[in-house]
């Protein structure tokens, strides 16, 4: 980000604009402040990794999931409902084989409701920029080293869908509760730039 | 035409770095800006395409040298201008 | 605007049009193969104009990351609307 001077330009420009729309009836008093509390309530990668606890124990759950996740999600009480409009999710499953990475070149489309917020490497031009060309340097880079015989998949958010990965379970979790199996997710092994 | 945004697969951008512990929002304005922006788009001011647009337009330079929600502000405040919701005159801060 | 269903092969657009547009420049003139329907939307490029757009099916693409850039083995799944998209004659 620029330094503290443009930062102080910028936010009393920012308040000139919003008086202006408020004096024209465009913005509602106090609406700015709701809008920012209910982004910062709505989602959070808790979401996302109690999804993946429930895949995880769950294989019903896991298969529902992957055929039609804006239905599944509902069982665990989330929806993708609460932004501008519905939108669809599709979720994707980490196995052996096949290791999954989401992206969005053109921009930076993002599951805020079940990821919360997104973080600034994923709206970068050097993640968006390399993740479709070299997808292993740049998960090496995260320090994740996949096997050579895993296949990776790069998902594109180009259209309307958003996107989630399922991580692996990671071995010797067999005795964990579905909380606990939840508290070992992270945002990363989400957007598939972790291994959990 | 191909425009700065589309970057999959351009070579020359650093390392990605990352931020530990990084907050939503790095500034208050950045907050504003982006309820500002949702604001908009529901009152059908523009729609969510017309906003994307309006970033993409930026000129290269501009838009490698901006914030993520500088771009957003400066999105903001082409499309109120060419929306005829306010001129630029009025958008600029007024001089002291 | 042909029929498309999962499996099939597709080349999309070649065409760099003015304006807004959902097809990446890295995808543009690709072959990849449909792998299901993501919805049906209207076009992206269409409503970035100002205009309503017809609803039309959108595909999860897959292509080969050595068909996009002359290397790797991984796959690129991009989103892409039908319009983008022409099926590929299969000859037998």
């Amino acid at each position: 980000m620029s330094g503290d001077h443009t930062s102080s330009v910028i936010s009393a420009q920012v308040r000139h604009v919003e008086a202006l729309l408020e004096s024209r009836g465009l913005l509602d008093n106090g609406e700015i402040d709701g809008r920012i509390d209910k982004f910062l309530t709505r989602g959070s990668p808790a979401n996302g990794a109690r999804i993946t606890a429930r895949a995880w124990v769950d294989a019903g759950f896991s298969e529902r999931l992957l055929a039609d996740a804006n239905s599944a999600i509902r069982e665990v009480g989330l929806s993708m409902a609460g932004g501008l409009q519905e939108q669809r999710l599709k979720v994707v499953v980490n196995t052996v084989e096949e290791h999954n990475v989401v992206v969005c070149t053109l921009c930076s489309c993002y599951p805020l409701a079940l990821l919360g917020p997104s973080p600034s490497w994923y709206k970068s031009e050097a993640y968006r920029s390399r993740v479709v060309r070299d997808p292993r340097g740049v998960l090496r880079e995260f320090g994740l080293e996949l096997p050579e015989r895993t296949r990776i998949s790069v998902w594109d958010a180009s259209a309307e869908s958003r996107y989630m990965v399922v991580p692996r379970r990671p071995e010797g979790t067999e005795g964990l509760s579905e909380e606990q199996l939840a508290a070992l997710v992270t945002r990363k092994g989400l957007i598939g730039t972790a291994a959990v | 035409m191909s425009r700065i945004n589309d970057v999959g697969g351009m070579a020359g951008f650093p390392a990605i770095t990352e931020e530990s512990d990084e907050p939503p929002f790095h500034a208050d304005w950045e907050a504003h800006v982006f309820a500002l922006n949702g604001a908009l788009i529901k009152r059908g001011v523009y729609n969510l395409d017309e906003f994307r647009d309006a970033i993409e337009r930026m000129s290269p330079e501009e838009y490698l040298a901006a914030s993520y929600y500088e771009r957003w502000f400066t999105a903001i405040t082409m499309l109120l201008i060419e929306k005829g919701v306010a001129s630029p005159e009025e958008l600029d801060l007024p001089h002291g | 605007m042909a029929d498309l269903a999962p499996g099939m092969r597709v080349r999309t657009r070649t065409a760099d049009p003015d304006g807004h547009t959902r097809l990446p420049r890295y995808a543009r003139g690709a072959v990849g193969v449909l792998v299901e329907e993501a919805g049906v939307h209207p076009l992206a490029d269409d409503r970035a104009r100002g205009r309503a757009g017809t609803p039309q099916p959108v595909w999860h693409v897959r292509f080969a990351a050595a068909d996009l850039f002359g290397s790797g083995d991984h796959t690129v799944t991009v989103e892409l609307w039908g319009e983008y998209l022409t099926p590929i004659e299969e000859h037998a």
